[in-house]
């Protein structure tokens, strides 16, 4: 069987039993191809340029533990970009001012888990805009996780131990039969600072069911004209939601994290 | 990278949990009128019939119990302000039922009661179980353990009761492992669900939550109290009298007991609707409260088979009448106003919960379609008071009438779900 960069892992653990062996030996970060599932669930969807990415050595360390069990060896095939993806447009059209950039190669090497400072930039990213992610491996779980939240991304591998990821904000748009105002990711800063200081603040959080929900109720009634209520809660209101609409209050919802939540209520 | 899997970002999966139940549900209640439709003439024949059976576990267990589980699993928390125990648990309850239940309505339908049907009930049981240990587990790690949480775990130990004896009914078919004969254990099996599991959940759930959907002031923890020993004791004197072979008078107590329970219920509705902020009642309340008062017609036709079971004499109407009102009555009612009370807020939540800060968002009852809502009111209602007066009258065209507009409100009910599932989000 001839292998290259382009070779999945499946087939070459399918063809030799102790291919397995030889890929743990390159990387302590292939013991995860012991595990059956994990196996199944890797092996056949990565080709070994990304393993070699993923693991952080070479494409010859493959080769090399692998031409000893009668792979022959195919050196002249590039490796098509991992992600098989086309260059996105966003990443074709980037101008310099709209990137945000964020290396956190210093945050890594330093021991800890950059997650926070990247999800701390993330808020700063206003629909349209690009955020430019410096580390020394293709950030995974990171891409996912934004992509949940709206943001395409690119991963540009500039060498094994530079990967650039572009986390594009998608425009919002509009679909639908409600009408919803044209949102921003700083609606809610733009609220607030709408309001300044006229903003007046309740605690509910300590408060049992329904309690929370009559006490928003009950502010207000009782709010002055052009008062914005701040509300600081464990969850998500829902059964208040409608009953809003109802009085003509309008809201933002900000989600601190689990069981801390900030609403923003004010007249439409 | 090291992504942290328990860190604030990962949301909860709460709304995956829940939706299947729902969904599963739906389409029992669509099933069972199927049923419905297609054996009319058991209608007017004797109670244990295997369509009659079949269509009254596919209405206890994929209609009433599924939906029951399924809220639970959101509602729990909320109650005892705590998280669930184990998604996993959830997740494993509802595949579990979701195999069992066709097994065990198959058999029924077909009226054997081989390896199928003991597969089936093997299955419900674990499903419970799952359950009833996810639900324990809950209460007693939160700090909060009020007078509902005790209302939701009792009741689902009582489900537990109800399926471990049908489980040993269905083995009793083959291996006569109980002292008499099934049929004789019947009405034992059906009131421990209907009163243990279904009314018990129901009060326990719906006092908490009928005065939050009217925003009523109103809270009274000693009249529940007294409400669930009313009927733990009548459930109790109940199983105490039915294997004492008494007079068939003495069923008037748990009788008494119940009746006591559910004037104070409605009394605590009442109560709850008079002190309300909320000027306007919304039709899916309506519908709810509508179901309580719903709960008196299977209690009319439950003494009236306790009277003439004084002179000895079981009359078969009656007793379909009972059952038919009470699943297709009470239960339904409840549940196709509290569908539309729930779920659009688990969809909204689903898919709003990390857009809310990005500006203005739909209004969590715009999910539904509130003129589908309506004409499934208007079917079902016309549906079931046809259906009631059918059995009674003895009369198939009526009760095949009465069936298709059934069908209708499940039909409807069902799409108004998929329209709810289907939202997507109009904020990306």
């Amino acid at each position: 069987m001839t292998i290259n960069a382009d070779t999945k892992i499946a087939p070459i653990l399918k063809q030799n039993a102790s291919a397995l062996e030889a890929i743990v030996s390159i990387s302590p970060k292939f013991e995860k191809l012991r595990n059956p599932l994990l196996r199944k669930l890797m092996a056949g969807r990565t080709t070994l340029a990304e393993a070699s990415r993923l693991g952080g050595c070479s494409m010859d360390d493959f080769f090399k533990k692998l031409e000893p069990l009668g792979f022959e060896i195919d050196r002249n095939t590039n490796a098509v970009d991992g992600a098989k993806k086309p260059v996105p447009a966003f990443v074709a059209s980037l101008k310099k001012q709209q990137v945000i950039e964020l290396d956190v190669r210093p945050v890594i090497s330093s021991g800890s888990d950059p997650l926070n400072v990247i999800m701390e930039k993330v808020k700063s990213v206003k629909p349209g805009d690009v955020l430019k992610i410096i580390n020394t491996f293709e950030p995974t779980p990171l891409i996912r996780l934004l992509e949940k939240k709206g943001f395409e991304s690119y991963v540009n591998a500039v060498n094994n131990n530079l990967i650039e990821t572009y986390f594009h904000k998608k425009e919002a748009s509009n679909q639908g039969e409600i009408e919803p105002a044209q949102p921003t990711a700083s609606d809610w800063d733009n609220v607030l600072k709408k309001f300044g200081d006229k903003v007046q603040k309740i605690e509910v959080r300590h408060l049992e069911m329904p309690q929370p929900m009559l006490t928003i109720l009950d502010a207000l009634d009782r709010l002055e004209n052009g008062t914005a209520l701040y509300v600081y809660h464990k969850r998500i209101p829902v059964f208040l939601l409608p009953e809003l609409a109802q009085r003509g209050f309008d809201y933002r919802i900000k989600e601190i994290q689990d069981g801390e939540v900030h609403l923003l209520i004010f007249k439409n | 990278m090291v992504v942290n899997t328990n860190n604030n970002l990962v949301q909860n999966t709460t709304h995956k949990v829940v939706i299947p139940f729902y969904v599963y549900a739906g389409l029992s209640f669509l099933t069972a009128t199927v049923l419905l439709f297609l054996s009319d003439n058991a209608f007017t024949q004797h109670y244990f019939q295997p369509r009659t059976l079949a269509i009254t576990h596919t209405m206890a267990l994929g209609w009433g119990t599924m939906i029951i589980l399924g809220a639970s699993h959101q509602l729990v928390p909320v109650l005892i302000e705590a998280k669930l125990f184990s998604n996993a648990l959830a997740y494993a309850s509802f595949v579990l039922a979701a195999i069992g239940i066709p097994l065990l309505i198959y058999s029924f339908f077909q009226f054997q009661f081989n390896g199928i049907a003991q597969a089936g009930a093997v299955l419900i049981n674990a499903a419970v179980v799952c359950f009833v240990l996810n639900l324990a587990a809950s209460i007693l790690k939160s700090k909060n353990k009020n007078v509902h949480a005790v209302f939701v775990f009792t009741a689902s130990v009582w489900l537990l009761a109800t399926t471990v004896m049908g489980f040993l009914l269905v083995f009793n078919f083959t291996k006569n492992i109980l002292p008499k004969d099934s049929v004789r254990y019947l009405s034992l099996h059906a009131h421990i669900g209907l009163v243990g599991w279904f009314l018990l959940l129901v009060m326990g759930v719906g006092s908490r939550l009928i005065p939050m959907f009217l925003i009523s002031k109103y809270d009274d923890a000693k009249t529940l109290w007294l409400i669930y020993f009313l009927v733990n004791g009548a459930l109790i004197s109940f199983i105490v009298l039915f294997f004492s072979a008494v007079d068939s008078f003495f069923y008037t107590v748990p009788l008494t007991a119940v009746l006591l329970a559910l004037l104070l219920f409605a009394n605590y509705c009442r109560e709850a609707y008079k002190q309300r902020i909320r000027k306007q009642v919304d039709k899916q309340v309506k519908i709810s409260l509508l179901s309580v008062a719903m709960m008196l017609l299977p209690l009319i036709f439950l003494a009236a088979l306790i009277a003439l079971l004084l002179f000895s004499f079981a009359n078969t109407k009656l007793v379909l009448a009972y059952g038919f009102s009470v699943f297709f009555g009470w239960l339904t009612a409840i549940i196709l106003g509290m569908t539309f009370k729930t779920l659009p807020f688990i969809v909204w939540n689903k898919v709003y919960h990390n857009r809310a800060g990005l500006g203005k968002t739909p209004n969590p009852k715009d999910l539904f379609s509130e003129s589908l809502f309506q004409k499934m009111g208007l079917a079902y209602l016309a549906g079931f008071g046809l259906f009631t007066a059918g059995i009674l009258l003895g009369n198939t065209i009526v009760l095949q009438i009465a069936s298709v507009l059934l069908f209708i409100t499940a039909a409807l009910y069902n799409v108004n779900i998929l329209k709810m599932l289907r939202h997507k989000p109009l904020i990306k």
